[in-house]
Formats: structure tokens, sequence, C-alpha cells
């Protein structure tokens, strides 16, 4: 469970969030949607530790991050798998090792990882595609290494950030029926994005920000 | 309070994993380096350049050690008495000089035993005997009680010259004394610019490791944002420093024994010219093994820095 509480982030005399109360339940999924600008950037940094609230507190599971030091910071990332707009994979290594990353930081076993690495390019549909560099694959499939690496480590929460910004619609809803897949073995899963004929026939809980405020929650 | 079996397995698996991420890092590290070889060959000159040239005062230092004798034996002075004195009056002035209390022992060498000894080792005999007398005067050999400060064995000598029998007073190890010193300015000489070397190598490592670091920043803003510590981002980065650092060393020893052994020969011959038993030493396995790391120290601290003052960098964002 993830809960902001009247969160607030100031940049100058500039607001960037104003007053958040938003609750994430355990297992559920939801679209965090607005204008660019919005706010919807710094609540993610926000959540990830990458930035600090200038006011009102974030709890994970019940407990508040204010107080997690910044050694303690890796640690509590890894219980997140990030999804990034331009995916973000290391073209110096082949896709098992982008797979890989997360598994290496957090110390499981060559054997281990090289069976969740396996099990999570099988789930995106990629694991013929192991040993390639990431760099001759198409935009859908190597967000698709991205959400392989998010994922990998079987994360509790799910970050997604505009997943889809780069892609044609029909690979958009690939990738969305991905996250949902994910979300219905347990995962909490919360995607930012601006695309909103996608999101509207899902349902799934709306968050829309505008100006740093909550402008309203809703489903369909 | 003794750990769970739970704890004890956690611990385990924590050092697998620390061993695991250590040889992933230092794999990946060295297939990079070894990926952009020209790079890599240059760094590691500049190093073995900065390591090398030191080492080669501090061989030459440690070839010429054994050519100065042991100082701690007491100076001696010669003394050479007045051409005119006969032998009774010569021994009438040893007698004189031995009740001084600086004095340890005074022996008298005759012209007559000093000519027959100087003919014997040049082999001019047979010439000395054909001149019409002879050129030595009698000689003292005198040894100072206990080992002297330099300026004490100035005024003995000085008192010495001051003898109305006197010709001439020397002390006949001063040159040593003078070799000593010429080598320890020399050893500090070495060190003073071993560690100027050695400084310039930190520089051009920690540079190096930089700009290294930069040229990973997506990398590593990646990383940091999927969980990755400091150590483990930092790790890869202190490999390549400790390769760097290490591989120079290498290259340094091996400089150091191409050296030697070009030197070597002209360099022995001088040492039988001169009738001296020593031979040249090479660096044996001493020198490259305290290179090598020596170097890897280096390359470890130098990377570990850098990456410090990238980080902080990248934090102030």
């Amino acid at each position: 469970m993830i809960e902001f509480e009247r969160v607030s982030r100031r940049f100058g005399d500039q607001d960037a969030l104003r007053n958040l109360n938003l609750t994430l339940e355990k297992g559920e999924m939801a679209f965090l949607t607005g204008h660019s600008g919005a706010g919807k950037s710094t609540l993610l940094r926000l959540l990830l530790l990458l930035d600090r609230p200038s006011g009102g507190d974030i709890r994970v599971n019940g407990e508040s991050t204010s107080n997690i030091r910044s050694r303690r910071v890796p640690r509590y990332r890894r219980r997140f798998g990030v999804v990034f707009q331009d995916h973000r994979l290391l073209f110096d290594r082949s896709v098992h090792d982008n797979v890989a990353l997360p598994l290496l930081m957090a110390g499981f076993s060559p054997t281990d990882t090289a069976r969740r690495v396996r099990a999570a390019l099988d789930k995106v549909g990629l694991l013929s595609h192991e040993r390639a560099n990431p760099a001759v694959l198409s935009g859908g499939e190597q967000q698709r290494v991205g959400i392989a690496r998010a994922v990998v480590a079987r994360p509790e929460f799910l970050i997604a950030d505009e997943p889809t910004g780069n892609l044609d619609p029909k690979l958009s809803t690939e990738i969305m029926a991905l996250f949902e897949a994910f979300n219905q073995v347990g995962v909490t899963v919360l995607v930012a994005t601006h695309d909103l004929p996608l999101i509207s026939r899902r349902r799934h809980r709306i968050v829309t920000l505008q100006e740093g405020r909550l402008a309203g929650v809703g489903s369909q | 309070m003794s750990a769970s079996p739970e704890q004890v397995r956690e611990e385990w698996g924590r050092f697998a994993a620390w061993r695991s991420q250590h040889r992933a890092a230092a794999a990946s590290s060295w297939q990079k380096l070894v990926s952009r070889s020209m790079a890599t060959s240059m760094v590691w000159l500049v190093v073995a350049i900065s390591l090398a040239l030191p080492s080669v005062l501090l061989l030459t230092l440690d070839n010429l050690r054994p050519l100065v004798p042991d100082l701690a034996r007491p100076a001696q002075i010669s003394v050479m008495l007045d051409r005119q004195l006969d032998l009774a009056q010569a021994e009438s002035v040893q007698r004189q000089i031995m009740d001084w209390a600086s004095v340890a022992d005074v022996v008298l060498v005759g012209r007559d035993e000093a000519l027959v000894t100087f003919g014997e080792q040049t082999g001019l005999s047979e010439l000395l005997t054909s001149l019409d007398r002879n050129p030595l005067p009698h000689t003292l050999l005198i040894l100072p009680s206990g080992p002297l400060a330099d300026d004490a064995l100035g005024h003995l000598i000085d008192d010495l010259s001051a003898l109305p029998d006197v010709d001439s007073a020397m002390a006949d190890n001063q040159w040593m004394a003078r070799l000593d010193q010429i080598l320890v300015a020399g050893e500090r000489w070495g060190l003073a610019l071993g560690g100027a070397m050695v400084m310039g190598a930190i520089l051009a490592l920690a540079n190096t490791v930089y700009l290294a670091i930069a040229a990973r920043r997506e990398e590593i803003l990646v990383v940091r944002l999927i969980g990755g510590s400091p150590g483990f981002i930092r790790r890869p980065f202190l490999y390549t420093g400790l390769y760097f650092g290490a591989g120079g060393g290498v290259l340094a020893g091996v400089m150091l024994w191409i050296l030697t052994l070009w030197v070597a020969g002209p360099i022995n011959v001088l040492f039988l010219l001169y009738d001296s038993p020593g031979q040249l030493h090479g660096p044996g396995w001493r020198y490259p093994l305290a290179l090598i790391v020596l170097g890897a120290g280096l390359g470890w601290l130098a990377s570990w820095t850098a990456s410090a003052r990238y980080f902080k960098r990248l934090e102030a964002h």
C-alpha cells in the first residue's frame, strides 16, 4: 500500500505538488494522468526517493519514507520495478544481462538469475532474443525488455512513466496488457500516462493531476 | 545470543552475492579495457614511466651503496713528514703524537719500506732502484681514538699540519664520506622525484577514471534508479583503476629489467676495471613486485577519489 498524505513539493516559489492525498491499495492498478507539468513526474520521483517532499509524508506499507536514510535508499528502491518512456536499456550488454541487472544488485545466485531472467523474458515474449544486443530490437521490443528488467526481481510495486509514449496504439495495447497481467498476479501497478484513449477503456482507477493538485479520481 | 540458522544462511548468501558482484564487475571492467586496447596501453605507459623513472634512480643507488666501504671504521690520517728528517727524528715525532688524547695509534712507515712496497705494487722496482735517492718521505699512519665527527677530524688534521716537522696531513677516507653524502642526497632526490612522479601518476589515473565514469553516466543513472548501491555502482570503476595501476606496474617492472640487461654489459666491465668484485644488481623480483603492488594501490586510490568526486556532483543534481 502506498499513501501520500498532504504531500507538497515546492521548487523556489513554484508548487509542483500541493497538499496531495492519494492512496494506492495493495494489489491495485491505477493510472496517473494529467498535462505535462501537472506533477506526475514529481510524484514518481518522490515515491522513488529521488527527491524529498517539502511537506507531508509518503508511507509505503504503513512505513514512513521520511525516515529512510540515504544509505538505505538503494534497498528501498529495489522494492519497485521501474519502466521508463525511453526504456533506458544499456547497449553495451546483451538483453539477458540488461534484465539480470536488478538480480545482480540484489545478490541472486547465477543459476537463480539465469532461471528468473528466462522466465521474465518468456513473459514478455522475447526469450529468443536473450543473447541479442538490445540496440538491434524494435522500439516495442526494447520496451518489453525494459518491462522484463522491471519485474525480474518480483518487486512489490511496478511503476511506469509514460511507458507507451513512443509506441503506436497496437504496441501500446500490448504493453498495457502486460502490466495488467503482472497486476493480476498481485503486483501493485502505477502507470503515469497521458494516453487517455488507451486507459479509458480499462477498468482501473484514473488519478488526474492538475497544477500539482488532485483534479479527480475515477474509474470507468 | 547465537545466530539462528536462517541468519547464518543469510550471511553466507550475502557473502556469495558480494563475491559474484565482484566477479561480474572485475570481468566487465576487464572486457572494457581490452576492447579499447590502444587507450589502455597509453594509460599503462604513462603509469609505467612515472613508476619506472624513480625506480631506476633507487636501483642505481642500491648498486652504488656497496661501493662505499664501512664508514663505521675510524678515518685514518696519513702524515707526510718533512723530507729532511731521518728515521730517528721521525720516530721521535711518532712518540710525540702517540701521547695525544685524540690519537689511538701511530704507525711509522719508513721511506725505504715505502719505496719497496710501492715498487712491488706498481712493478716499477727496477726503475725506482735506478734513482739516485728515495723521493718518498717518512710517513705516519694515524688512527684517531674512536670515530670522529667531521670537524673533530678537521681539528686533528690542522693540529698535525701545524707541527714543524710535518709536511702535510690528510684523512684518507674523506672521499668516502663525500660519496656517502652524495648517495644520501641522491636517495632523497630520488624519493622527492618519485613522490612527484607518483603524484603525477595518481592525477593521470584519477582523470582517466573520471572520464571513464563520465562516459558511463547513463548507466550510472539507470542503475541508481533501479536500486544499485553506491558501492555497486563504484565497483567496476575501482577495478578499472586497479587494472590501469597494476598494468602500469607490470610494464614498469619490464622496463626496469630491460634497462638493467641493456646497461649490465658496460657496467660490469666498469666494475672489473675498478677491481671491484661487484656485479650489477638487477631489479630481482622485489622491485617488480613492489611496482605492481604500488601501481595497483595507486590505481585503486585514484579511482576511489575520482568516483567519489563524480558521485558528489551527481548527487548535487
